[in-house]
């Protein structure tokens, strides 16, 4: 059984086709990466799902049953747009929002504790949420959306606003709910992240999914058709015939090879051209390039 | 239900914690009960004694006919005034003031009255304490009397006791009602004039106050993780639910201290002017629940529609700006509030206290007036509930719709639109 699956489903507003017949499916215990760039209806979708929008068209299920009030409880939802009572003292908040999503008020208050104490932020559980830094009030609305311990957990750019410390936190709670069995859909524009957390991905564009499926799998078929090098001297040797597109950097360029170039000709190119190698390796084409590639063209 | 209750508290506790709460709760009747026991304070012990004084008397023979007019007795049973000493026509009036003053300052006088030679001129009444406010309508009433009788007196006409003669007509007003009958001092005007102001008050102070509240929700963008976990119409009815219980605990703070004021006021009055009954309120308890029922729905019906302004927009600036549909037919009630007033029988009140946005304020003030049979009353809450259910079904999906939409204010013809959307 999936833990959350979208059959056909559309969503449209006045005239505007904010999701047009997305399919997806999640299986349990997995990590999905939900990417688009902005406006491609990725929130419109979550919307969706939690039930806070009625789709046009198509059915979505949540641990194979049909959307609905009651499936809402199963799910933690981290909302892009923060915000919660600014006036509210921390921890009464997160068990006022535990409370909603059907714990009862003591057990709430015993969990909250549990989860200030990991983040560090017990001696700021009495003072008002507003009185918080803009990151403390981010790990606080993490905790709300995980206390319910739901099933299924949607984090929209759950790391915006964390420094390194707090992300490796919330990464490694992620990872340790993952698994317990959650299944966790993640939505973000760090690629990085994606291809460090992510099993499977679904890429949105323009309402409509464009590419969706193991993330493995997906690098895989395009095959290893990028070539990393790192060098000293000049570059006059990537103007190379089998060069699709250069990315250059500090130390060194990243190069997208045509289909069917040899490498081996680049490589004899630079070292002609009297060029330093330090490195030279042939990889798999990295998720942003696929992003950028699938977004620029469709 | 849990859930709601759950949002109710919330909002209730939220609320009632606040300073601003505390502040208006306590310091609004505070001024009032401050003054009024003050008042009854000072006037059950400031005269306790009669007041000493003398009479200089430049016209001659008055002395003794003030003296016996200046009969008004304390609450302790003691004469309000005594005179310790009359001057008939003193060889110079400015001597004798000036002896009478410094008694006064010995404290040995509380205050003297000179009585021009020529009645054109003023009378003059010297005190140390010229705000003692209670004595100066008995004052004024002996020093009329006396001058009458002098008149009379002059013209030949010799008595007693002039106040028999010169006695006003005693005019009263009775109120015929079905409950019986009641004296009617204008008691029922006022009473009528401060329901209709009170509720508009409060409808519309609470109404704003359910607006801003779920205008915070979306400012800080706590909406979508609430409504992520509860239905809007949840929301809405916990929210309005939780404004109410917090306006209530207030209220019954202002009507206990409005209580205390009210029966400050009648100990106040009896002190002033013993004899004075205080007029009767004629409210059957009827009309009472009544009044308490088209609130209690007046309070849905608008803090509902205020809350869809709210919700519709995303800033305090554009709530201004649309809270006229909510405000509008509010002030229209209160505009023309008098038609009923003065009339509260005829066609056109019985017509304006039918329409459902009026009736909130409009049935309660014909039912003060004890104006309206009870068909008509019952047929206007009829209405009334229907238009709420209308009202808080469109509220909810202009909720709905609105909780999630930032950006530009939307027009009326949209907000309209959005009541066709699933």
């Amino acid at each position: 059984m999936d833990a959350l699956s979208l059959e056909n489903v559309t969503k449209s507003y006045d005239s505007v086709t904010a999701v047009d017949s997305v399919n997806l499916r999640v299986r349990q215990g997995a990590i999905l990466g939900l990417l688009g760039p902005n406006g491609a209806g990725k929130t419109t979708t979550i919307r969706m799902v939690m039930h806070i929008l009625v789709p046009d068209s198509g059915a979505i299920r949540v641990l194979g049953q049909p959307v609905s009030d009651d499936s809402r409880d199963s799910i933690g939802y981290l909302p892009e747009e923060r915000g919660l009572y600014p006036r509210m003292e921390v921890r009464r908040l997160i068990v006022f929002l535990g409370a909603l999503h059907g714990l009862s008020e003591a057990e709430a208050d015993r969990r909250a504790r549990e989860w200030l104490d990991r983040f560090e932020l017990s001696e700021w559980s009495e003072k008002k949420l507003a009185d918080l830094s803009k990151g403390m009030q981010q790990k606080v609305q993490f905790i709300c959306s995980v206390l319910h311990r739901p099933p299924i957990v949607i984090l929209d750019e759950p790391f915006s606003g964390l420094d390194p410390v707090n992300a490796t936190v919330v990464k490694d709670i992620m990872l340790e709910m993952r698994d317990q069995g959650s299944t966790i859909v993640l939505s973000t524009h760090r690629m990085e992240q994606v291809e460090k957390m992510c099993d499977s991905i679904c890429l949105i564009n323009k309402g409509r999914n464009v590419l969706d499926g193991d993330l493995r799998a997906i690098k895989q078929s395009y095959g290893k058709n990028t070539l990393h090098i790192e060098y000293t001297g000049g570059d006059g040797f990537l103007s190379h015939p089998c060069v699709a597109s250069i990315n250059r950097f500090g130390s060194g360029a990243e190069a997208k090879l045509k289909p069917g170039a040899d490498p081996q000709e680049i490589l004899r190119a630079a070292v002609q051209s009297g060029a330093q190698i330090t490195r030279f390796e042939l990889l798999e084409p990295s998720l942003s390039d696929i992003f950028i590639e699938k977004t620029a063209h469709a | 239900m849990h859930k709601i209750w759950l949002i109710i508290k919330r909002e209730y506790i939220t609320r009632v914690k606040t300073k601003a709460f505390l502040i208006t709760t306590l310091i609004v009747p505070l001024p009032g009960i401050v003054t009024i026991a003050l008042i009854a304070f000072v006037a059950r012990h400031g005269s306790n004694e009669s007041l000493r004084i003398a009479i200089v008397d430049n016209a001659g023979g008055l002395a003794t006919s003030l003296s016996r007019n200046l009969d008004g007795t304390l609450s302790n049973g003691k004469p309000q005034f005594v005179v310790v000493d009359a001057i008939d026509r003193p060889a110079s009036t400015e001597s004798s003031e000036q002896d009478l003053r410094a008694r006064i300052n010995s404290g040995a006088l509380d205050a003297y009255l000179v009585v021009p030679a020529d009645f054109t001129q003023p009378f003059e009444f010297h005190t140390k304490n010229p705000g003692n406010f209670a004595i100066f309508a008995p004052l004024a009433s002996a020093v009329n009397r006396a001058l009458v009788e002098a008149r009379l007196r002059a013209h030949g006409i010799h008595v007693d006791d002039v106040s028999d003669i010169t006695r006003d007509a005693n005019l009263q007003i009775i109120k015929v009602s079905a409950s019986g009958e009641s004296v009617e001092r204008g008691q029922t005007f006022g009473i009528s004039i401060g329901l209709v102001i009170l509720l508009y008050m409060s409808l519309l102070m609470y109404g704003i106050i359910t607006m801003r509240s779920v205008l915070e929700e979306k400012t800080t963008r706590t909406m979508e993780v609430l409504i992520s976990s509860v239905r809007p119409s949840q929301l809405l009815v916990g929210k309005i639910l939780g404004v109410a219980g917090a306006a209530f605990t207030q209220f019954l703070v202002w009507v206990i201290s409005l209580g205390l004021l009210v029966s400050y006021g009648a100990i106040v009055a009896v002190l002033f002017n013993p004899g004075y009954s205080f007029p009767v309120i004629h409210f059957p308890i009827v009309m009472v629940i009544w009044a308490t029922l088209f609130f209690f729905c007046g309070y849905f019906l608008y803090s509902s529609m205020f809350a869809a302004v709210g919700a519709a927009c995303s800033s305090e600036n554009e709530a201004g700006q649309l809270q006229w549909l909510a405000m509008g037919p509010l002030v229209f009630a209160i505009s023309i509030y008098w038609v009923v007033l003065t009339d509260p029988t005829s066609t056109t009140s019985l017509v304006l206290s039918e329409i459902p946005f009026l009736s909130p304020i409009l049935m309660p003030l014909r039912l003060s007036l004890q104006a309206a049979p009870v068909w008509q009353t019952s047929l206007s809450i009829v209405l009334l509930l229907l238009t709420i259910v209308g009202v808080i079904w469109a509220s909810a999906k202009i909720y709905r719709i609105g909780v999630l939409m930032y950006g530009k204010r939307p027009t009326v013809p949209e907000l309209l639109r959005w009541l066709r959307y699933s």
